[in-house]
C-alpha cells in the first residue's frame, strides 16, 4: 500500500519538518503579542507533523525493510519522531502547559537540520542490524531513551525560563504560561529515572550482542555510549540523594542531552567505518 | 411607552464622585439598604427598585413613570444615612436610559471599579439583584437589565484582557506561589509578626488551599488572635527559626528593625530540604528578610516594592483594555435598548 503513496521518505519528512516549524511560528507569534495559544490547534499541528514524519519513516522502513537506523539522518529522525511520540503520552497526562510549543521548537530544529545537512542521509549497505533481533531491541529502545533524555532537555530548558522570570521578577509574557518550578523540576526528575532505565535496558540488550560479537561493535561507539550512560547515571544518583537539583540539575540534563546528541555523528562514524569493513555477505549470512 | 424609557434611572455615589471620608458617611448597613429599597418601591413613581451596596459604591436603579423623581429618591437618600442634601448633591451622579443601561454594564465588568477589571463587583451585583427580585422589588425592566449585564460581563471579560494579571498584592502574591509551587494544597505557610498587608495575603492564601497556616508574633496573644481568624495555629516567636524548614511560604511583616531573617538561617533551612523551594515575601518596613537571601538557590524573595510594581503593571495593562471592553460593552447597550424599546411597544397595545 505504501508503494502506491506518490510522494517520496524526504518529501513526507520536509513536510513534516514544515508542519512543526509552523507549529512552532504559531506558538512563538501567540506568545509574543501575549496571548495564550490555542491548544487544540497546537496539538492538531503537532498531530500533523507527527503523521507527516510517520508515513516518511514508514516509506523508508519499507525501502530498506528494516527500522531506518542506519545512519544519522534516520537517527535524528526517529529521535525527533519518537519524543513527540512522547509528548503525546505525557502532555495530556502531567498537562504541562507550553509543552507542545517547546517539543514543535525541538522537532522543527532537529527534523530541519537532518534534511539541510544532505552528508547526514548517507547511503548504508542493507541488514545493518545483521538481521539481530537484540540489536534491533537495543536500536529502539536506545533511540527511546533519547526521545525522553530530549522531553528532559525541554522541561529542563522550561525549568530555567520559569526561574529566570521569578529571580528576575518578571511577570508578563512567557512566564504566566509556564508551569511551576516545582512541577518541572520533579518532572525532570522522573522523566530522567525513566530515561536512564530504558538506556540501561538498551544497553543490557546491546550487550548480549556485543559479547556474542564483540568484533562487530566499534570500541569508539561502545565507549561514547558508555560516557552517555554513565554521565546520566551520575546525574540521577547525585538527584536522587538530592546533591544535584533544580538549577545546577536543569544545567547538568540540558548539557548531557547535548552531549548524547553531539555523540551521535562519531557513534555513528564509527559504525559506518565497521560495515564498511565487514563483508556485506556476513552480515546476511547472519539472518 | 417611550415615558417608561425615559424615566429609566440611576442615582449613585461611587469612589469617583465622592473620597473615603463621604463614602464612609454615604454607606447604609445592610438593613437599612434593604429597608430604602423597599421604601422606594412603595412609592407611586417608582414601578422597580434596586439598591447596590458596597464599599466602594451606593447606587440607586429603578424605572419611574415621572421622570422628574429624582428629587423624592435623593430625599429618600438623604433620610437613610443622614447626610445632607449639599453633601449628596455634591457627591453623586444621575444617569437615566441609555446612560443607565451603559453604566451597570460597566459596573459589572469592573470598568467601574477602584481596581480595574475586579471580579467581586460582579458578585456583589448578582446579590444584590438577587435579594431585589427575592423582596419582589424588580420587573422585567430591571430583570432584563441585570440579567444582560451579567452576560455583557462575561463577554467582554473573555474578549479582553480586562481581568488578566492580579492587581491586588495579596493575589500577586498567590499567583507567584503558584509559579513556584504549582498547586497550594501541599504548601505551609508561615506568618511572622501581625501586620494588615501580611494578614490579607495569609487570606488569600488560604482561599487557594494552602494545607495550613502559623503564626508568630512577638506578642504571643496577637499571634493566637490571628491565628485563630485564619484557622491556624500560633507559635512563639523565637520558635520559628528552627522550624523554617517545616515552611514553604514566609510572609514577614514585623515592626523589627534590622533583619530577621538572614542568608545563614535560610541557607541551613534549604539544606535540609533542597528539592522544595521557599518563597518568602517581606511586606515589613524596614525589611525583614536580608536581600542577600535572594542569592540562594531555589529561595525565590519578594518584598512589598516588587508586588506592588508586579499589581500595578497588571493594572496599567488592564486600564490599556478599557476602551476595548466599552466596545464590546456598547454593542449589547444597544441590543438591549432596542430590545426594552420594542417590549414595552409590545406592552402597552
Amino acid at each position: 500500500m505504501l508503494n502506491e503513496i506518490a510522494i517520496t521518505d524526504r518529501d513526507a519528512l520536509a513536510i513534516g519538518a514544515a508542519i512543526y516549524s509552523a507549529a512552532f511560528l504559531f506558538g512563538l507569534i501567540t506568545l509574543l503579542i501575549r496571548k495564550p495559544y490555542s491548544h487544540t490547534i497546537m496539538f492538531t499541528l503537532l498531530c500533523g507533523g507527527f503523521l507527516l514524519q510517520t508515513l516518511g519513516l514508514n516509506l523508508r522502513g519499507a525501502e530498506i525493510k528494516a527500522c531506518p537506523l542506519g545512519n544519522i539522518f534516520e537517527i535524528t529522525q526517529f529521535i525527533c519522531w519518537s519524543f513527540v511520540l512522547l509528548y503525546f503520552i505525557i502532555g495530556p497526562v502531567f498537562r504541562l502547559r507550553l509543552l507542545g510549543f517547546f517539543t514543535a521548537g525541538l522537532a522543527a530544529a532537529l527534523a530541519g537540520v537532518s534534511l539541510l545537512a544532505p552528508g547526514w542521509d548517507a547511503p548504508y549497505p542493507p541488514g545493518i542490524f545483521g538481521g539481530n533481533p537484540w540489536i534491533e531491541l537495543h536500536a529502539a529502545l536506545a533511540i527511546f531513551s533519547y526521545a525522553v533524555f530530549a522531553i528532559v532537555a525541554l522541561v529542563s530548558v522550561m525549568f530555567l525560563i520559569q526561574q529566570h522570570g521569578l529571580k528576575k521578577k518578571q511577570f508578563k509574557g512567557v512566564y504566566q504560561y509556564l508551569p511551576s518550578v516545582q512541577q518541572l523540576d520533579l518532572m525532570a526528575k522522573r522523566l530522567l529515572i525513566t530515561g536512564i532505565t530504558v538506556l540501561s535496558a538498551a544497553l543490557i540488550f546491546g550487550a548480549v550482542f556485543w559479547i556474542n560479537n564483540p568484533e562487530l561493535v566499534p570500541k569508539f561507539k561502545l565507549a561514547a555510549t558508555c560516557l552517555v550512560w554513565i554521565g546520566y547515571l551520575v546525574v540521577v544518583i547525585l538527584r536522587i540523594q538530592k546533591k544535584l537539583v533544580t538549577r545546577r540539575y536543569a544545567l547538568a540534563s540540558i548539557a548531557l542531552f547535548l552531549f548524547a546528541l553531539a555523540s551521535l555523528w562519531p557513534i555513528q562514524s564509527a559504525s559506518e567505518t565497521k560495515v564498511d569493513a565487514t563483508p556485506v555477505e556476513t552480515s546476511t549470512s547472519e539472518r | 411607552m417611550s415615558q417608561v424609557l425615559q424615566s429609566l434611572f440611576v442615582l449613585g455615589s461611587t469612589h469617583h464622585e465622592a473620597p473615603l471620608e463621604v463614602r464612609e458617611r454615604m454607606a447604609l448597613s445592610t438593613e437599612k439598604a434593604a429597608k430604602l429599597q423597599q421604601e422606594l418601591h412603595a412609592l407611586d413613581q417608582i414601578r422597580e427598585c434596586l439598591v447596590v451596596n458596597t464599599c466602594n459604591r451606593l447606587e440607586i436603579y429603578g424605572l419611574a413613570t415621572d421622570p422628574a423623581v429624582e428629587d423624592t429618591i435623593r430625599a429618600h437618600l438623604c433620610a437613610s444615612n443622614g447626610v445632607s442634601r449639599e453633601l449628596l448633591d455634591a457627591h453623586s451622579f444621575w444617569h437615566t436610559n441609555l446612560d443607565v443601561l451603559q453604566h451597570a454594564f460597566e459596573v459589572s465588568t469592573g470598568l467601574d471599579s477602584q481596581m480595574v477589571g475586579e471580579t467581586d463587583i460582579l458578585g456583589q451585583m448578582k446579590n444584590a439583584y438577587a435579594d431585589a427580585r427575592k423582596a419582589k422589588c424588580t420587573g422585567s425592566v430591571l430583570n432584563r437589565l441585570f440579567e444582560k449585564s451579567f452576560q455583557a460581563a462575561k463577554s467582554a471579560r473573555t474578549q479582553t484582557a480586562i481581568t488578566r494579571g492580579q492587581v491586588s498584592i495579596g493575589n500577586v502574591a498567590v499567583d507567584l506561589a503558584n509559579r513556584i509551587f504549582g498547586h497550594l494544597r501541599d504548601s505551609r505557610v508561615l506568618l511572622l509578626g501581625s501586620g494588615d498587608v501580611a494578614e490579607k495575603t495569609a487570606q488569600s492564601l488560604k482561599s487557594r488551599g494552602v494545607a495550613d497556616i502559623t503564626v508568630a508574633s512577638r506578642t504571643f496573644e496577637n499571634a493566637h488572635s490571628l491565628a485563630h481568624k485564619l484557622g491556624g495555629a500560633a507559635i512563639e516567636f523565637g520558635d520559628f527559626a528552627p522550624q523554617l524548614k517545616r515552611f514553604d511560604i514566609v510572609i514577614s511583616s514585623t515592626a523589627a528593625p534590622t533583619a530577621i531573617l538572614d542568608r545563614s538561617m535560610l541557607g541551613a533551612a534549604i539544606k535540609q530540604r533542597p528539592e522544595r523551594p521557599f518563597f518568602l515575601i517581606d511586606v515589613a518596613l524596614p525589611r525583614d528578610i536580608d536581600p542577600e537571601v535572594d542569592k540562594l538557590e531555589n529561595v525565590y524573595l519578594y518584598n512589598l516594592d516588587d508586588l506592588s510594581s508586579i499589581a500595578n503593571e497588571n493594572l496599567e495593562l488592564r486600564k490599556a483594555e478599557i476602551e476595548r471592553a466599552r466596545t464590546i460593552l456598547k454593542g449589547h447597550v444597544w441590543n438591549l435598548w432596542l430590545q426594552l424599546r420594542r417590549r414595552t411597544l409590545l406592552a402597552s397595545k
